[in-house]
């Protein structure tokens, strides 16, 4: 038998199409599924989220109290207290609970809202404010993300996302990674709407308790001097950038015909 | 934020490197094919002239390790939720063997023919088995080197 050496004409064993096209195609199918499910997950949690008795939620709460064990000075948070004891007498909505502050040692410029009525404060923002009221609008805000239970549905919809994503992908794949991070980001948007709202909030409150607005507008101003960070990294950060925060306030302010006043001055806090 | 970019520039990086290493590869293995076609590898175990005088018969084999790049891996975990062929992997094969094969043939380079041509593929590396994830291929391609008496 001759043996003819010759050339394979074709490879038959591999396919020449662009995965490009295939990884688009995928990628995007999961994304859509994913977006959709989550959607109405989220849409069901905020549906849950108003009916939630003050009884659950303080018991939500509980889970939290490790943020705030080691609280800083005892004095500082006193005062900020009375500021907040202030602002929530003229609250018009009554959650059936006293709302506690914490200040916890932390150089972070931040205030958060745990379920349950508790305001943790990071020591860091005490050298930001200037005045009582600049302090006043940080906690109305923070109220403010109470009465829209915001609170609530952003740690229902983290966890929703995190259930979700987990339970396909498993715990440490990179897929769930970029999924949970690409979603994310869509929250972030909703969560800057959130913030907005909050800070008009908080403006009508301070409005009602001391019959002016003055000192608002000044810490959003001090925070947007502090910030170095471009407006595009504020595209998905959890906050409107400061200077924006500071422009729709001014604007509401004008609408709403609020007066601006001197500040009370804080006294070594 | 931080994890979807490491994550894009992974992916770019994977698929680039992992494209242009593969064409380089491709280029590589249709010369040497070219310049080895004389020497034929059957799987043959009998394929001798009668009468021939054989000289000397010994095992030749060729091995070889590749690994699928970042892109290919995703792409392929994709894959996995839906269903169908995973073509991503398709060239990975393809390559391993037809690599071993050359290696195989340029160990037995002054034989006349390789019989009994075998081919074996193995996972190997961190992820070999596991969480049905490929990480890298091993090829071993063994045969028996035939050659003849002038």
């Amino acid at each position: 038998m001759r043996y003819t050496p010759k050339e394979p004409r074709e490879n038959v064993n591999i396919v020449r199409t662009s995965l490009l096209k295939e990884f688009f195609l995928l990628a995007g199918g999961i994304l859509t599924i994913t977006v959709i499910v989550y959607t109405a997950l989220g849409l069901a949690v905020d549906l849950v989220v108003p009916r939630l008795s003050p009884g659950i939620e303080q018991r939500l709460g509980g889970m939290y109290s490790g943020m705030y064990a080691d609280t800083g000075d005892r004095e500082a948070e006193k005062r900020i207290q009375r500021i907040l004891d202030g602002l929530t007498s003229v609250q018009p909505e009554e959650r059936g609970w006293r709302y506690r502050v914490h200040l916890v040692e932390n150089t972070t410029v931040n205030a958060l809202a745990l379920p349950g009525g508790r305001i943790v404060i990071f020591s860091g923002l005490l050298d930001v404010v200037d005045s009582e009221n600049e302090l006043a609008f940080v906690l109305a805000h923070e109220l403010g993300h109470f009465a829209h239970r915001d609170h609530l549905r952003g740690l229902g919809r983290r966890l929703v996302l995190l259930a979700m994503v987990t339970a396909v992908f498993g715990q440490e794949s990179s897929a769930s990674r970029f999924i949970y991070g690409s979603l994310m980001d869509v929250e972030m948007k909703f969560s800057q709407r959130q913030e907005e709202a909050a800070d008009l909030w908080a403006v009508d409150l301070m409005n009602r308790r001391y019959g002016h607005v003055g000192g608002a507008v000044d810490f959003l101003e001090a925070i947007a001097r502090k910030e170095k960070r471009s407006r595009f990294a504020y595209f998905f950060s959890t906050h409107p950038h400061p200077s924006r925060r500071v422009k729709v306030l001014k604007e509401y302010i004008i609408d709403k015909g609020y007066r601006v006043r001197e500040s009370i001055p804080l006294n070594g806090l | 934020m931080q994890d979807l970019i490491v994550f894009v520039v992974l992916l770019s990086l994977g698929y680039f490197a992992g494209t242009m290493a593969e064409s380089r590869h491709y280029r590589s293995i249709r010369k040497r094919e070219r310049e080895l076609l004389k020497l034929p590898a059957v799987t043959a175990e009998d394929f001798l002239d009668e009468g021939r005088e054989i000289e000397d018969v010994r095992l030749v084999h060729g091995s070889v390790v590749i690994s699928i790049d970042y892109f290919k891996r995703i792409l392929a975990g994709l894959r996995n939720i839906f269903g169908g062929e995973v073509k991503s992997y398709l060239t990975l094969i393809d390559r391993g063997r037809r690599e071993a094969i050359l290696r195989m043939k340029q160990e037995a380079a002054d034989a006349d023919i390789i019989l009994n041509l075998r081919i074996e593929t193995s996972a190997i590396g961190q992820n070999a088995n596991r969480r049905k994830t490929i990480g890298s291929i091993e090829v071993i391609a063994y045969g028996t080197a035939v050659t003849l008496k002038k």
